[in-house]
């Protein structure tokens, strides 16, 4: 980073913008992509069913077309609120 | 047996159909025997592409339904002696191809020629599915913008599952074709790179082929750029054409001719 910048701030040139703007849209996309991906949500429910009440399941990867890494965000029924 | 390369991307209007006849023209003109084959049933324009749409006579619809034999549908290049071209029907019903029928035309294509280039329809509808499911090779085109990116990737997602050699258990090579690159809106930031499109798709790269005005006018006489020894993208295409056949070649360096060494060497020159 120059002076300048560093003094002034830098503007995001917009190819940055659609670097990040896709990364975050394909992590998504691919996840679905997946042909088994909503039997495996139903599997993990049933799982997590026997221990606590679960709300939702997000899953998303950080990974490209070979998908090797699946992020598995388990939303549960907090008990306070009932 | 001949290799069938078919020619893909996500978005439409990304450059298959320029792709798929400069790559043709490049690998007859490297001496294989080469059919380039139009399957965007209802909007052919490889034909005027090549050059070839006053030739016209027969089209593949025809073959697959037995109006006539295939060597009467096949047009033989003037300028490529080893290219021959089938041209799409212009029948506006899509789901005119039948897939046994495509697959009794490929078999036979790929006892006579050394590669079957595809042409296929943007999208991923019934037009995609016949254009790739005996693909040996696909070619995805991309363009670097967000839109054609995103839908690169649904494409380099489903070909797997549309294909019958990854049901074999074989791979379909695939390759990405970076196409209308614009150098001096690279330097500034303004579009993304070929790296910044490599590592978001994450498939090897075959071709980067520079935005160049030389295409239009190729397109407009119906002569493709390949043949044109002095512009970049026909250079662009010939070294895409010898990577499909093995060659390891450097790509070309696209630089703006406006940077400040390129503003130096004016001054001086
Ligand atoms: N590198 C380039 N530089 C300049 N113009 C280009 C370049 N590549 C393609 N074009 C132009 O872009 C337009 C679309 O190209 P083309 O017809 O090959 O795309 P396509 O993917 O086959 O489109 P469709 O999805 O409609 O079949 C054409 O006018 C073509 O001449
Ligand atoms: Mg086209």
């Amino acid at each position: 980073m120059s002076l300048f910048e560093a003094l002034f701030g830098r503007k995001k040139k917009s190819a940055e913008a659609a670097k990040d703007r896709l990364k975050i849209m394909l992590a998504h996309e691919r996840v679905h992509a997946l042909p088994y991906i909503d039997d495996l949500k139903k599997d993990i429910i049933e799982v997590v069913k026997k221990y606590a009440e679960v709300n939702d399941i997000k899953i998303k990867t950080e990974k490209n077309q070979d998908i090797d890494f699946l992020e598995v965000e388990i939303v549960l029924n907090s008990p306070s609120k009932d | 047996m001949g290799t069938i390369i078919t020619v893909t991307s996500g978005k439409g209007g990304v450059g298959k159909s320029t792709t798929t006849a400069n790559v043709a023209v490049g690998l007859a003109q490297a001496g294989k025997r080469v059919v380039a084959v139009d399957f965007d049933i209802g909007l052919r324009n490889l034909d005027m592409i090549l050059g070839l749409e006053n030739r016209i006579v027969y089209d593949s619809i025809d073959v697959m339904e037995g109006r006539c034999k295939l060597s009467q549908a096949l047009i033989s290049d003037k300028r490529s002696k080893n290219l021959f071209f089938l041209p799409a029907s212009q029948t506006k019903d899509k789901s005119a191809l039948k897939k046994e029928k495509v697959r009794e035309l490929l078999e036979v294509l790929k006892k006579d020629f050394d590669y079957i280039v595809i042409d296929s329809p943007a999208g991923i509808e019934s037009g995609f599915e016949n254009s790739i499911f005996l693909a040996d090779e696909a070619l995805i085109i991309a363009t670097p913008d967000v839109s054609s990116v995103r839908d690169a990737d649904r494409v380099i997602g489903i070909i797997d599952a549309k294909s019958e050699k990854a049901k074999e258990g074989k791979e379909v090579k695939k390759h990405v074709v970076i196409n209308r690159i614009k150098p001096e809106m690279v330097e500034s930031g303004e579009m993304m790179s070929v790296d910044d499109v490599l590592n978001i798709l994450a498939i090897p790269l075959i071709g980067v082929i520079p935005e160049d005005k030389k295409i239009i006018s190729a397109t407009n006489v119906g002569e493709p750029i390949v043949y044109d020894k002095n512009s970049l993208a026909g250079e662009a295409f010939r070294r895409l054409s010898r990577r499909i056949l093995g060659e390891d070649l450097e790509f070309l360096e696209l630089k703006s001719k406006r940077g400040l060494l390129g503003i130096i060497k004016g001054l001086f020159s």
